[in-house]
């Protein structure tokens, strides 16, 4: 948990994604549809950065493009798919399946409590729930422990110091000051607990802009800053994007198969770079995402 | 003259009467009948209700339409305060959630749900998505509405689950009370064949959806249940209530989390 001092931080992503290690531990901001960190993601799969131990809360297509990558080892997220709209993770679920993948599932509460302890200095700390289910079978990092006061036993966990966390924020400095919109999800925990924090940002902005708009991640929890326009796509960036549904859609249906969700990276991740990426999905796509603001109307047809 | 509900509107009104006012509810992700029911409890019998909306944790949202990802900001609209994500799990593991809903891929007599995996982990024969904050939040908040839509598969009501990923009334381990969990555990079960309680931490039919039969929920049930004394089929709904329905939902996210053949029931009303 050093701090990170350096005054401008502004780089390359292929230099940032350097900065994790094969066999790290690899925290994933936002969550679902929204702010997931898909440059970095794609970042990691083309610099072939792989053997990672993931965790996070409820999370969907970054998770499942590096499972298709065979870039997880450890999944350790409360929540991998794509809700009753597109369904299961079809490359996580394959992975979890086939045992290439070793599918730790967590609860958001106890990976919440578990960066607490980190950020605390604390050996661990104890959850209200998870005793006698089998959640608690997958983990034999776990313990149980009993209250001195009450007599009341918990079960304990240790604390979750990842190694990076990759967050994306619509706007931030050069210096790494960070500017997101609720629901921050876990990336302010994230940012504290770990030892370091890779961010993309859509735009770069001068830091009294940043200030101005509110500071969620301070610059000294931040390593590295790329500017990375619609860097999270598919997922949603507001108030900048809304998330791409169709886009999910074509990726869930091409990972129906191993062959298909290797062609989805072939086409999306490894045979482009960002700048390919976004002429890809094309600039009237893209504009169209970021037009959900103009009526009630115009953001449901987003989603029709 | 003559008017029609679908069963995913009738299901929506039967999910929303398990809310009460003037108490804290709150739903997860992936819970598109729980969120339309929620917003329906609100505009009609419990306006009081504190209502912390799927994952943007926003507090009493009025949106125009439900999107169909729960962390979509549409769902923040008219909200003028959003929890941040450590006071809404706080809250609940505290005790102060008066209700939530959760879901099941299996569901077992006691209200234990699975959503971890069918089959054996470490390499199940699906594993399934997970089960997001429901490990601890079933151990601490008052009560739990369960529901699921695929009762009809004989796969969801199963006598074991595979995997206990939330807590219901009773695990191997021991019962609510023997665990030291202060929540009350599952009360209602919604499913789109009928509704279950709970008395003495056991799922009882309670009531039938009107085209169901009781030897039908015994089909699909694979556990046995005893039948409340009082059973009656489902109240039928206003035509005001499920007009509300279909003005929450304009997009229909609600029927995704049905079959084709059970969006194919209708009522007349």
């Amino acid at each position: 948990m050093a701090v990170h001092l350096a005054p401008d931080k502004l780089g390359e992503l292929e230099t940032a994604v350097a900065l994790v290690q094969p066999g790290s531990m690899v925290a994933l901001g936002g969550g679902l549809s929204a702010r997931l960190p898909m440059a970095l993601v794609r970042g990691l799969i083309r610099a072939g950065i792989g053997d990672l131990h993931v965790v996070g809360s409820a999370h969907s297509i970054d998770v499942d493009l590096l499972a298709a990558a065979g870039a997880i080892s450890v999944c350790e997220e409360s929540y991998v798919g794509y809700e009753q709209d597109h369904g299961l993770a079809p490359a996580f679920r394959r992975a979890a399946q086939e045992g290439s993948l070793e599918a730790r599932e967590s609860c958001c509460d106890t990976i919440l409590t578990q960066l607490r302890a980190a950020e605390m200095g604390l050996s661990f700390l104890p959850v209200h729930g998870v005793k006698g289910t089998d959640i608690e079978r997958l983990h034999p990092e776990y313990s149980r422990v009993t209250c001195p006061f009450t007599g009341h036993q918990y079960v304990a966990v240790p604390p979750l110091a990842p190694d990076a966390a990759l967050i994306h924020a619509p706007i931030g400095d050069r210096q790494g000051n960070l500017h997101i919109k609720q629901p921050y999800v876990l990336d302010e925990r994230f940012a504290v607990a770990s030892a370091m924090t890779i961010a993309t940002v859509d735009r770069i902005a001068p830091t009294d802009e940043v200030a101005a708009a509110g500071i969620v991640i301070p610059y000294y929890r931040v390593a590295a800053v790329v500017e990375s326009p619609f860097g999270a796509h598919p997922s949603s960036s507001y108030p900048g994007y809304s998330y791409d549904r169709a886009h999910l859609a074509s990726w869930v249906a091409a990972a129906r198969t191993h062959e298909g969700a290797q062609d989805y990276l072939d086409r999306y991740v490894t045979g482009v770079d960002e700048d390919g990426y976004r002429r890809l999905i094309g600039g009237d796509r893209l504009e169209h995402l970021t037009g959900y603001g103009a009526s009630d109307e115009a953001w449901m047809e987003l989603f029709r | 003259m003559s008017y029609r509900a679908g069963l995913d509107e009738l299901f929506v009104v039967e999910l929303a009467r398990t809310i009460r006012d003037a108490e804290v509810v709150f739903h997860g992700f992936g819970s598109p009948c729980a969120t339309v029911a929620m917003h329906h409890a609100k505009r009609t019998h419990a306006p009081h209700a504190l209502l912390i909306e799927g994952a943007t944790y926003a507090v009493n949202p009025s949106p125009a339409f439900i999107a169909p990802s729960s962390n979509d900001h549409s769902l923040k609209r008219g909200s003028a305060y959003s929890m941040r994500f450590e006071e809404a799990f706080d809250m609940s593991v505290r005790g102060d959630m008066d209700l939530m809903f959760l879901s099941g891929i299996q569901i077992d007599p006691h209200g234990n749900t699975n959503v971890t995996a069918v089959g054996a982990m470490p390499n199940p024969k699906v594993k399934l998505g997970g089960g997001g904050g429901g490990c601890n939040m079933s151990a601490t908040i008052g009560r739990l509405t369960l529901w699921t839509t695929n009762h009809r598969s004989g796969r969801c009501l199963v006598e074991e689950c595979d995997f206990i990923t939330d807590i219901g009334h009773r695990t191997p381990e021991g019962t609510r009370s023997e665990l030291g969990y202060p929540g009350g555990g599952p009360d209602v079960l919604v499913t789109e064949m009928g509704v279950f309680d709970y008395p003495e931490g056991r799922a009882r039919l309670r009531r039938l959806f009107p085209d169901v039969t009781l030897e039908e929920v015994t089909a699909a049930t694979g556990f046995e249940f005893a039948v409340a004394p009082d059973l009656a089929p489902v109240q039928t709904p206003s035509r005001d209530q499920i007009d509300l329905v279909r003005a929450i939902d304009p997009l229909g996210v609600r029927r995704r989390e049905f079959r084709p053949a059970e969006l194919e029931r209708s009522f007349s009303l």
